[in-house]
Formats: structure tokens, C-alpha cells, sequence
């Protein structure tokens, strides 16, 4: 398809904008550019073109997208409106406080609520993803000890089985990773972790379930071997919507949290985002959260600065309006819902696991949480046919692919979530296509290995693009 | 509450009795049962109709101003109804990150046509596919020019809130920071030495600087110099490449986004080609499939942390990138004359203001090219000001000091908003 570039027409000027009412301001010859290059298009042609664009992408309104570790629930119509209000849209983050006190209480409620749920003292919204969330705990992290001249606590202990980001926010945290192996189910080797651990860990970052979708057993027992060597539990929150209201972090151990509204709360995620990646804490770490927080004083909601801080990670508040979705999930569902949802969520995967086990093996002996890996290791050594080839499969029969290739520990890994809000219908149809991919898989690998055949463009030629970058059309 | 949820009563004892289990907490089994005991405390349920009073009933605690003469890192411009009907599109709104390219090329195209608007403005070579924000695409963007001096240095006439976040980034790494110093509002070329300086053009106060004699200080020093721009400014001036600058970042909310306390908003980082492999966070590449029908796909993905781990460029995954569709969507509509013509009409009405503040006793506190911000003397009054303009629907300047005011005027002012405004700031000053 031509892009918005090849589409423009000299002749054509875009929107007309109002002139000024003012005389004009002359700037110095020398300050000013030469053209500017952008598309050049009427209205309807700008509406053409993104129009055609989107029925070139998939949604979650458009079918069944069991994206593993990404929470692809159904994003409810509600919260668009209401974060759309002129009362939150159209507001100036540096307003005075007495002018925002709707801003100010939705965050303060919003932290609330995250407290009710994780069991932590306190949140901050300002980090506007989760791996922005990872960075800015292990700060507060790195803040705690060196408040407690405990300089020398320099490691982060992270499973090998955990998101990429865990080890790359340590780094930029300025910490050096230590990797925790884990066994086949992927719970950490607890002997291995007693030897690891010493006056060196600065903390453990766990994802609980891990993203294997599997309840770590021994999350107290962990937290007790990390605490007692004078380490502090980080909680990934990636994995929440299992256990949201039912179980919180904070009674499991954990010392820090960051959550991704965009995925337990229902934050659309925009093809990438925005998320937002609130952080918790408990009381010990409260001081160094980052300014400004907000008080509730007898005058109304006002900004506090702290002298603690371990610093400011963005410009205002964080992603004020997906704040604002969250906190309307969260009033909706209410305790009881929320704890319904994670109830649902583990029941469709423990479902959908169970119907895929019908067609290749799948060890299905303890139950699974919201999500599930499945090895296609067999099915490759039998037939050739990848992982991917799978996943490109079943895009031609209307499922978004599973994550694939992820967790690294898994050999030809998918990853599947289906969460809460997918149909039973929904799940058997998609069990059912994986069934024939199998099937096909024996008869005619390289049927399989074709697809997708359904879609605009086939394969794309990956390597190409990474050898010679196109990166600006 | 339980809106969202598609499953029957039916269907749940359907698929239990297939699990062959009584009830859906034996799912739940591994979980220790000191933890399971203890009970999570929240609000009953609502209705939507109860949840969109309640949550309504905070956005009629805020005040909308008629007019806004605020910016400093926000600003409120005129957005097209288009924009929001078109990225409104559900296929743009809840798709993830296009990891599966065959039914993301939508999703994919737009990235790659946002990377090539941005690049257009900021005249360099490549861009990523967004950052947060402005100011943290500042921290990263300063992050990939660390070399043998582990030293960034940042003028301190430039966003504050940027300013703290690029040292947060940068202390956490163990990099040092210096704050240079800037001289009547303008930064004062650093010959010293940094492997980073970051500076603002239009800067914090709103002066256009003179960019090219800091790149070469920073140049001959050995740095690397990585500019702040307002996007919109670009539709005027030279662009930070042809200024000298190696990087050009900036946040994007003045193209189309609404201010919404602050977020979301979205950080661009543009640079010269040597630094392709050095972005952060996603980057869109053209290629072709087997057939030679032209697609794009995320690219050079070896930087990033779901590959490399701790020896990835950046942690960042989710980015922004439903604001960076909002950007390119509403660039689109623009055209390079609607731009020109709003950046145009920022800079007519804040001279005008100025012109007129300064008649009405409150001077401009620096010299020089400003675009569309400045600061003025209000000899001690700045709160009762604020305050006056406040009771007439106006959202007055930014109080940085009781003397200073930092005001801003986009296109959305009115003549007689100005006057009004004058005419305040006159009254309270006599």
C-alpha cells in the first residue's frame, strides 16, 4: 500500500488553519528553514488513508488474541469517553492545585484502590509503562539501602525465567544481574537462591505467576531466604490479572510493585501503547518515591516535595488518562469483580489448555493460572514445522498467534492468555484450529509452513530489513 | 459488574466438569493457604451507568478555562474532530504491539510513515517509533552518547521536570551530571568536557537559541549535543540537524494530543545515522515478502530487551504509540502549510501579548527571538495576577517566581483574550 507520503499532492493544501488576528511576527531571515516536507492531503483523503490502514491490523474487537504475558482483554467503550471529558482532557497538569482537585482525588483514589489490591502503603502513577515502573522500584530500591549506608548491596537476582526487561531495567537501575535458575516447572531452585544470595543482593525481581503461568509454591519461603540475607522482594505485576483479588503481593513478601494498568485494568494498548506502569512500595520505601506526591490535608488535595526522593522519571504526573480508565475498571468490577475476572481468566486457560491437550501433548497434571506455555518442540522434531509456522497458521483462521518464542527456557515456546472476557466459543474454536494445524502439520508441512495466505502480505523478508535499513519513506 | 465477563453459569459448570474439577478455586491450589485466608477489601461493584457518574463527578472538580495562556511543557492547540474519529479506530486503539507483521502492516505503515514526519521536522536521518515523553526521551537520548567521560551535561535553561529526569537516568547509571549555566536566559557555549549536552531551543523561557555556536563548543570538546525542540516551532525554524545537532528530541503533545494533566503524551528521538543501532524502543523498517509486495516490520530488534536482556540499549517495551498515530494523523490534516500556519499564529499572538504586557508595565525579562513563550517582570504580583485572570475564565502564565511570569499563547487565544489579559496585568500593576 502507497504511504501517506505517496499519496500527497502538491496542489493540495491541508486543513486551513485560522490566520492570525494580530499583525504577523517577522522572525530574522537566518533563523527560518527551507520547506518542510509532509503529507500534503484533503481531509477525506487523510480519513482514507488510516481507514485503510486499520483493516490492515487487528484488534481485540476484531477476534480472539491470546497474546501471553499481554493481557488482551476486552477494553470497555465506557473509558474512553470518560477519559475524552473536557474536565480531564482538556486540563493543564500545571494548574493550581485548588483548580484540579478532580485530577488530584482520581489519583488518590486510583492509589488507593492499587494499595487495596497489592497490599503495598503507597503508589505513584508517574511511570507510564511497566518496564518504566521496573526502573523507577529498583531506584526506590537502590534509595532504601543507600539510606541505611548499605552501599554495598550492588545485585539483582532475576529468574531465567523472566521478561526481558527485568535485566535491562537493573542495568539501567545500575545494578548487575545474577541470574536464579529455575526447575521444569519453573519455580526457583531454592538452594540454589540460599547460595546466592549475601550482603551483595540488593533485591529479587518475581514475576508471580511466572510466565511459565505457573503459582510459585514457594514464593514465602523465597521471600524469607531474600529478606533474611537483607535483600528486598520486587513484584512484576505483568502477571496480576491471575490473582487480582485474590491474592495480594504485599502478603506474599513483596516490598515493591509495579502494575501495568494496560493489561490487569483494561488500558487499551494501542497498538504499543500508552500503558502506564504505577509503583508501590511499602512504608520503609515511601520516602523516596518520586515528587511531587499528593496530600490529602484539610484544605483539599495538595502537592508535597519530599527531600528523599530517588529522583523524578517523567514530566508531570504519568499517563494522567489511562489513570482514568483504570480507575473506572476498578469501580465498576469492584472487589468481588475483580476476583471473578482473575477467577475467569484462569478458568478459560485451564480450559483452553485442557481442549489443546486433546490434539498434542500437553502436560496438563497441575493447573495452570491465566496463561500457559505449550513446547512445539515435538512437533518440529516430527515435522518440521516451527513454533511460528503454527502461529502463522492460525492467523488464517481468524486467532491472533499466541506469544511465541518466549519463555526463553521453553524450547519452541507459545505462550497463551486468553483472559477473562474471550467466550467458551471463542476458546473451542480456537483449540479446534490448533487441532487442525497439528493435524496438517503431519499431512502437509508445507501447507503449513505457507501460511499466512489470508492476510495482505506473506511473510515478510525480516533478515532483509534488519541487513539494509529502510527506516524513513 | 460483570459486564465484561461472556461466560454463562451454564458454560462455567461445562467447563469445569471438563476439568474435572468441583470449583474453580482447586485452579487456585498452589497457592499457599495462609496467603488464600486473607481477604482483599474493595468497593462493591457498579454499573457502567453508576461508574460514569462517579467518575464524571471528578472531571466537574477540575476547571476548564476558556482560555489558557499556560504552557511550559503543555500546551493547548485546536484539534481537528478527524483526529480523534480516526485514531479512535478500535484496530488502532486495543491492537498490541505489532509483533505479527502479516496482520499489523496498518499498524506498522503508520509507524513508519510517523518515524518519516519526524525525521522531516527535525531534519535527521532516522527516529524511533516514540518514547514516554519528552523528557524521557531526553535521559535516553543523552544514554546513547556515553563514552569515556561518563559525564552529561544540562544547560539550566531548560525544562525542569526534563532537567530532573535526565539526571535521574543518568545518576542511576553512574554518570555525573553538570548543570551549565546560562547567560540572560540564553545556555553559554560549554567547552569543557561531556560525552553528552543537552540543551532546549526553544528553551524553557521560550528563546530561540543559538544553536550551532553550543554544537560546536560541545563538537570541538569532543560531545555529542542533543537538542529539545517543540515540534511545532520546527514549522519555522532551521531544523536541529542542519543546526548542528547530533540528536533532536522533544515530546509531541502540541500535535494533536489534548493536554490531559500531563499524559499521554509521547517523546520523539530523531538522529544522525550513526546512532541508528543505538535508539531505544521500537523502530519500523521497510522490506518486502517473498512475492516482493512491499511490508514493513519491526526492525534491528537486536538492540532491544526482549533479545539482549541486561546488554539491551534501553528497557523500554510498551512505548507510546497510540499518541505517536495522533501525531502522525493530525501532521497529516495539517499538511506543511496548516502547520506553518499554526506555528505562525503562536508567534503573532505571543509577540502581540508581550508588546502589550510591556505597555501595560510588565517588561520582558530577556532579550532575543522568542517563539511562543517569554517571561515578564510583575514587580512582586505575580500571584494576585494569576489570581485576577483566574476569576475571568483565564488560565494566567506560569508562576516561577513573585516577579516572573512565564506566559504562552498558541492559536487557540483571542485577540480580546490578550487584551484581557493586558488590561489585568495593567490594572493589578497600577
Amino acid at each position: 500500500m502507497k504511504t501517506v507520503f505517496e499519496k500527497s499532492s502538491a496542489e493540495i493544501k491541508g486543513m486551513e488553519m485560522p490566520a492570525p488576528q494580530v499583525e504577523k511576527h517577522i522572525f530574522a531571515e537566518g533563523l527560518l528553514r527551507d520547506g518542510l516536507r509532509l503529507p500534503e492531503l484533503s481531509e477525506q483523503e487523510v480519513a482514507r488513508h488510516y481507514t485503510a490502514l486499520s483493516k490492515r491490523a487487528f484488534g481485540v474487537d476484531d477476534g480472539f488474541y491470546p497474546l501471553g504475558s499481554c493481557t488482551m482483554k476486552y477494553n470497555p467503550k465506557l473509558h474512553e469517553k470518560l477519559a475524552a471529558l473536557a474536565g480531564f482532557a482538556d486540563v493543564h497538569p500545571l494548574t493550581r492545585a485548588d483548580k484540579i482537585q478532580g485530577s488530584l482525588a482520581l489519583i488518590d483514589t486510583l492509589n488507593s484502590y492499587l494499595c487495596g489490591i497489592t497490599g503495598m502503603d503507597a503508589f505513584t502513577t508517574q511511570p507510564c509503562a511497566g518496564a518504566h515502573g521496573e526502573f523507577l522500584g529498583l531506584l526506590l530500591i537502590k534509595a532504601y539501602h543507600a539510606s541505611r549506608g548499605d552501599g554495598a548491596r550492588t545485585k539483582v537476582i532475576i529468574p531465567d525465567s523472566a521478561h526481558g526487561t527485568n535485566p535491562a531495567s537493573a542495568v539501567m537501575a545500575g545494578f548487575e544481574v545474577v541470574h536464579a535458575g529455575t526447575d521444569a516447572s519453573g519455580d526457583i531452585d531454592l538452594d540454589a537462591l540460599r547460595a546466592l544470595v549475601g550482603a551483595d543482593t540488593a533485591a529479587l525481581m518475581l514475576t508471580n505467576p511466572s510466565t511459565l503461568g505457573l503459582f510459585e509454591k514457594n514464593v514465602l519461603k523465597i521471600a524469607e531466604i531474600v529478606h533474611d540475607a537483607g535483600g528486598l522482594m520486587y513484584y512484576d505485576g505483568a502477571n496480576l490479572n491471575a490473582v487480582a483479588g485474590v491474592v495480594r503481593p504485599g502478603d506474599m513478601g513483596f516490598d515493591v510493585v509495579h502494575l501495568n494498568l494496560h493489561k490487569t485494568f483494561s488500558a487499551p494498548h494501542g497498538g504499543g501503547g500508552p500503558g502506564a506502569g504505577p509503583v508501590g512500595c511499602k512504608k520503609a520505601l515511601v520516602p523516596f518515591l518520586p515528587n511531587p506526591r499528593i496530600a490529602d490535608t484539610d484544605e483539599g488535595f495538595r502537592f508535597n516535595y519530599g527531600k528523599r526522593s530517588a529522583g523524578r522519571v517523567s514530566a508531570f504526573y504519568g499517563n494522567f488518562g489511562v489513570l482514568v480508565k483504570a480507575l473506572a475498571y476498578i469501580v465498576t468490577l469492584g472487589g468481588e469483580g475483580i476476583a471473578q475476572a482473575s477467577e475467569t481468566a484462569v478458568l478459560n486457560a485451564n480450559y483452553l489448555r485442557e481442549k489443546m491437550s486433546l490434539h498434542y501433548p500437553i502436560d496438563t497434571s497441575r493447573p495452570c493460572m491465566h496463561e500457559f506455555v505449550v513446547s512445539m518442540k515435538k512437533l518440529k522434531d516430527d515435522t518440521g514445522v516451527t513454533a511460528n509456522d503454527v502461529a502463522k497458521a492460525l492467523i488464517d483462521r481468524g486467532i491472533h498467534p499466541p506469544t511465541i518464542y518466549f519463555p526463553l527456557i521453553v524450547e519452541e515456546a507459545m505462550m497463551f492468555e486468553p483472559t477473562e472476557t474471550e467466550t467458551k466459543e471463542g476458546l473451542d474454536r480456537a483449540a479446534e484450529a490448533f487441532g487442525e494445524i497439528v493435524r496438517l502439520a503431519y499431512a502437509d508441512p508445507a501447507a503449513v509452513k505457507r501460511a499466512p495466505v489470508t492476510t495482505p502480505i506473506g511473510r515478510p523478508d525480516e533478515a532483509a530489513a534488519a541487513r539494509h535499513p529502510v527506516l524513513v519513506g | 459488574m460483570s459486564d465484561y465477563i461472556s461466560l454463562t453459569d451454564k458454560e462455567r459448570e461445562e467447563m469445569l466438569s471438563v476439568l474435572g474439577v468441583g470449583s474453580v478455586r482447586e485452579l487456585f491450589a498452589d497457592i499457599p493457604a495462609e496467603l488464600g485466608r486473607l481477604k482483599v477489601r474493595l468497593s462493591q461493584g457498579r454499573t457502567q451507568k453508576e461508574t460514569e457518574e462517579l467518575v464524571s463527578s471528578f472531571a466537574a472538580r477540575n476547571k476548564v478555562y476558556k482560555s489558557v495562556f499556560l504552557g511550559a511543557g503543555c500546551y493547548r492547540h485546536y484539534i481537528p474532530a478527524a483526529v480523534g474519529a480516526i485514531v479512535g479506530r478500535e484496530e488502532f486503539l486495543t491492537a498490541y504491539t505489532p509483533y505479527q507483521p502479516e496482520i499489523s502492516q496498518g499498524i506498522l505503515q503508520a509507524m513508519f510513515e510517523y518515524q518519516t514526519m519526524m525525521c522531516s521536522l527535525t531534519g535527521m536521518d532516522v527516529s524511533n517509533a516514540s518514547h514516554y515523553s519528552g523528557a524521557t526521551a531526553a535521559a535516553e537520548a543523552c544514554l546513547m552518547c556515553l563514552g569515556k567521560t561518563r559525564t552529561i551535561g544540562v544547560y539550566d535553561n531548560v525544562n525542569p521536570d526534563t532537567l530532573e529526569t535526565v539526571a535521574t537516568y543518568a545518576r542511576a547509571r553512574g554518570v555525573k551530571v553538570v548543570v551549565l549555566p546560562s547567560s540572560g536566559g540564553k545556555a553559554v557555549p560549554y567547552e569543557g568536557e561531556a560525552d553528552a549536552v543537552y540543551m532546549e531551543s526553544p528553551n524553557y523561557f521560550g528563546l530561540v537559541e543559538d544553536v550551532t555556536a553550543v554544537a560546536d563548543a560541545v563538537h570541538i570538546a569532543g560531545g555529542k549535543l542533543v537538542v529539545g525542540c517543540n515540534p511545532v516551532s520546527l514549522a519555522l525554524f532551521r531544523t536541529p540537524a542542519e543546526l548542528g545537532a547530533d540528536i533532536a528530541v522533544g515530546d509531541g503533545q502540541p500535535l494533536g494530543l489534548p493536554m490531559s494533566f500531563g499524559g499521554p503524551s509521547f517523546g520523539f528521538i530523531t538522529a544522525k545515522k550513526e546512532f541508528t543501532r543505538k535508539l531505544p524502543g521500537r523502530i519500523v523498517g521497510e522490506t518486502a515478502d517473498a512475492e516482493g509486495r512491499r511490508a514493513f516490520v519491526l526492525t534491528l530488534q537486536a538492540r532491544e530487551q526482549h533479545i539482549r536482556r541486561e546488554k539491551a540499549s534501553s528497557n523500554i517495551c510498551s512505548n507510546q504509540a497510540h499518541a505517536a498515530l495522533t501525531a502522525s494523523v493530525y501532521l497529516s490534516l495539517m499538511g506543511s502549510a496548516g502547520l506553518r500556519a499554526v506555528a505562525e499564529t503562536c508567534a503573532a499572538n505571543a509577540h502581540y501579548l508581550a508588546d502589550k504586557l510591556s505597555e501595560a508595565g510588565a517588561p520582558r525579562v530577556h532579550k532575543g527571538e522568542f517563539f511562543h513563550e517569554f517571561v515578564t517582570d510583575v514587580k512582586g504580583k505575580a500571584a494576585e495576577i494569576v489570581c485576577a485572570l483566574d476569576r475571568q475564565d483565564i488560565l494566567g502564565g506560569l508562576v516561577l517566581s513573585p516577579d516572573r511570569i512565564l506566559w504562552c499563547c498558541t492559536e487557540t487565544v483571542s485577540k480580546s483574550d490578550m487584551d484581557k489579559v493586558a488590561e489585568t496585568v495593567g490594572r493589578v500593576l497600577k
